[in-house]
């Protein structure tokens, strides 16, 4: 067992290639995610993937020029050079094509980058004897075949890259998030752009070796997305995009070297793993999370369907599969359901079943009311039948206040719903203690008259009387008051509407 | 609030209740729009003057309630409404012209196999010129200003020969003289006899500009004429206060009036 452990892990770790290739994988790595997170917030990913391919002109052109004028075959330094002006010959032409003409940017990158490339591949084909450069190499990259050449530029590259990171990080992060803003406080804007993209190439540049020109915009872009799902910080996306570059790399190293596959394509095939597991598995922003978010939220609509069940049961404990049969949801999803609302205090456990808390109670209640005010108000606009309650159901959902109270005001306050049954009382402003307006309250409380706003004239009732309410008189339309000698003081809709009380019980 | 409780309005809304969330965006809104009025839709942010539109256009399905155009339901009477989007909402670059942006009005009634024919030109033509756009025609619409392109998409929501026009804030961000030309289009629309709602935002021009005031905020609040609508009272309670901003309103609505 332990033999195959230090099979697979220690015995790569001997090899000087592996060294070599996990060194400047790494390197590479670390400066393509930095750099990468900047360019998904800029939603540049395409231009990453034009700027690797416009680079192959570049190498033919710089290796044609040493060969051409000092007869050096290969020269790396030219190459990177060449690389680099092609890179920035791209993005002049993007710049120029899409500001001159009506063309969106994404189109002008299409167009340029595609006629860079195809003048990178003509030329090397055109110099096929002169020029020993294998297209293959390019494309698909050789991470295992790492020159000490190739890890000096990637060093080099990178610290440079990073120190312009640094230095002037707030200088990236204000142009990536308000560009406008940026140019408003005298920011050099175009300028930031064109470091960016110049840094975008040299990362291009140093890790196209090691993993081709296909696959370098995955090792920019994917490692940064994957940091994205995980943070809310750009400081701290930049550091979690470096370490997953890393670990793709030392990942994917090993994958490919326990396949014997190429090492580019191990390493990218590594790192989307790597996003999706990620994905998945986000504490904030993964699926998995969103899942469990929707799943331990019970639908309002579950909740005040199960709390309308218990109520019209009056206080008798009502077990899950009584619920069952007149909720829409039924075994796990209503147990759980009703587990949540056991835990936010809405039921409570009575022997084989459950019965409404106090606040379970006033909500169910709350719910009554609306849905019973709203059959009131579908029939009060003609409509009849079976449709009434079901729609009334649907609409029962539509409780907030304001929206109940007008209801309730509209309708003249009713006691009653088409079908008979008393349509609970406002639970918030009619209780002991509370001022409220006298059209709210039904027959037998007892009130203190508070004050008579305008809309009461004629009332006979002065403030500081106590008096009690009455029954209804005219189909409900008129409120009447006992005064403590007995007589009776008829109101109104308006004039009840006017008269503010104090409830005392 | 209904002036003329005879005859059929234009659009006729009743008891309409509209709802995303928890909170209904429109509650039990009744009205009856009278035909050939220049109707201005005003309430605060979120007041659901847009989703009073998104129902008239059928775009949303009310909870309860319902609207008819000229005694129909909407479904029926679809061709008798066109709908003038915001000006945001176009790509500017589009390779088309001042024409073919107005033809598209007549799309709805041209057959597939065949082209657009004189009358469709004919329509077209009185369209472009009733907004003043006439000698504009072969431009592309990128040229314009944004005046200018309020007016090509008026123009196509005319050539759609539709008795009622349904206007998102047209007013939105354009220069003083540009509204002058906008607000002379639509009276010049009205004067053919077209039934005009127009969501607007700006409460200073609102008694000028319009015959009716729709006050909304969730509930419809008012629908008259400006003087009845900007009401201080009725002002403070769907604004929440602030007085002293709508104290000159009224006597300015009255004097228009």
């Amino acid at each position: 067992m332990t033999d195959v452990i230090f099979q697979a892990f220690v015995a790569p770790l001997r090899e000087t290639f592996f060294h070599k290739s996990l060194i400047g994988g790494s390197i590479a790595a670390i400066v393509c995610s930095v750099v990468g997170c900047l360019v998904i917030l800029r939603r540049m990913a395409f231009l990453g993937d034009a700027l690797s391919h416009a680079m192959i002109a570049g190498v033919a052109g710089g290796y044609l020029f040493m060969k051409v004028l000092f007869n050096v075959e290969a020269h790396a330094p030219s190459m990177l050079v060449g690389s680099l002006l092609a890179a920035v010959l791209t993005v002049t032409c993007i710049g120029f094509v899409s500001s001159v003409s009506r063309l969106k940017e994404d189109t002008a990158i299409g167009i340029m980058y595609t006629g860079v490339f195809a003048g990178g591949v003509v030329l090397v084909s055109i110099f096929r004897n002169y020029i020993h450069i294998d297209l293959m190499h390019f494309i698909m990259g050789d991470v295992l075949g790492v020159a000490d050449s190739d890890l000096w530029v990637a060093a080099i590259a990178a610290a440079l890259v990073l120190s312009i990171i640094v230095l002037f990080f707030r200088q990236f992060q204000l142009t990536s998030f308000d560009p406008v803003m940026a140019a408003a406080i005298g920011m050099p804007v175009v300028l930031i752009d064109y470091v960016l993209t110049t840094c975008v190439s040299l990362v291009v540049v140093s890790a196209v070796s090691m993993v081709g020109v296909i696959l370098v915009v995955g090792l920019l872009i994917t490692p940064a997305a994957t940091a994205y799902l995980l943070s809310d910080r750009l400081d701290r996306m930049m550091l979690l995009a470096a370490i997953f570059g890393v670990s793709s790399v030392v990942g994917g190293l090993y994958l490919c070297i326990w396949l014997d596959s190429s090492g580019g394509g191990a390493i990218m095939l590594f790192c989307t793993f790597q996003f999706l597991v990620v994905l998945v598995v986000a504490p904030r922003y993964g699926m998995l999370a969103n899942w469990l978010r929707r799943r331990r939220t019970v639908p309002q609509q579950l909740l005040e369907d199960i709390l309308g069940t218990v109520l019209r049961r009056l206080g008798k404990p009502v077990s899950v599969t009584e619920m069952s049969s007149h909720v829409a949801e039924s075994g796990r999803r209503l147990a759980s359901a009703v587990k949540t609302m056991v835990r936010d205090g809405l039921l409570v456990p009575e022997g084989p079943g459950f019965v409404l808390s106090q606040e379970g109670n006033r909500e169910a209640k709350r719910v009554l009311r609306a849905h019973r005010l709203w059959e009131t108000y579908l029939k009060h606009v003609g409509m009849g039948g079976a449709e009434l309650h079901q729609k009334a159901h649907e609409l029962e959902h539509l409780h907030d206040k304001e929206s109940v109270e007008y209801l309730d005001d509209l309708l003249g306050h009713p006691i009653h719903d088409p079908h008979g049954s008393e349509i609970p009382e406002n639970a918030e402003q009619c209780v002991p203690g509370a001022t409220c307006r006298l059209s709210l309250l039904r027959e037998g409380r007892a009130v203190r008259i508070e004050s008579l706003l305008p809309g009461s004239a004629g009332v006979a009732l002065s403030p500081g009387e106590s008096v009690r309410i009455g029954p209804r008189r005219h189909v409900g339309a008129l409120w009447s008051v006992l005064r403590p000698d007995g007589a009776e003081v008829v109101l109104d809709h308006e004039a009840a509407d006017a008269v503010l009380v104090r409830v005392l019980e | 609030m209904d002036t003329d409780n005879g005859k059929t309005g234009a659009i006729e809304i009743e008891h309409l209740t509209v709802s995303f969330g928890p909170r209904p965006a429109l509650l039990d809104v009744s009205v009856k729009i009278e035909q050939g009025v220049l109707v201005g839709v005003i309430g605060p942010n979120g007041a659901g003057k847009s989703t009073l539109i998104k129902a008239m256009l059928g775009f949303v399905k009310p909870d309860v309630g319902n609207i008819r155009l000229f005694g129909s339901p909407l479904q029926q009477a679809r061709g008798r409404l066109a709908y003038v989007p915001q000006r945001g909402a176009v790509d500017w670059d589009y390779p088309i012209t001042v024409n073919e942006v107005a033809m598209m009005g007549r799309y709805r009634s041209i057959p597939w196999w065949s082209d657009p024919g004189p009358e469709d030109r004919r329509l077209v033509d009185e369209a472009l010129s009733m907004v003043r756009m006439g000698e504009f025609g072969n431009r592309q619409i990128g040229q314009l200003s944004g005046g200018q392109q309020q007016r090509v998409f008026m123009a196509r929501a005319l050539a759609q020969a539709a008795d009622v026009l349904l206007l998102d804030e047209p007013l939105a961000g354009v220069d003083a003289a540009t509204e002058r030309a906008i607000i002379d289009v639509l009276a010049r629309a009205k004067a053919t006899g077209k039934t005009l709602v127009v969501v607007h935002h700006d409460l200073a021009t609102a008694a000028e500009y319009f015959d009716k005031l729709l006050l909304i905020k969730q509930r419809l609040f008012a629908y008259g004429t400006p003087k009845q609508v900007l009401n201080p009272d009725l002002l403070a309670e769907v604004y929440e206060g602030r007085l002293r901003v709508f104290s000159g309103l009224t006597a300015n609505g009255g004097a228009n009036d």
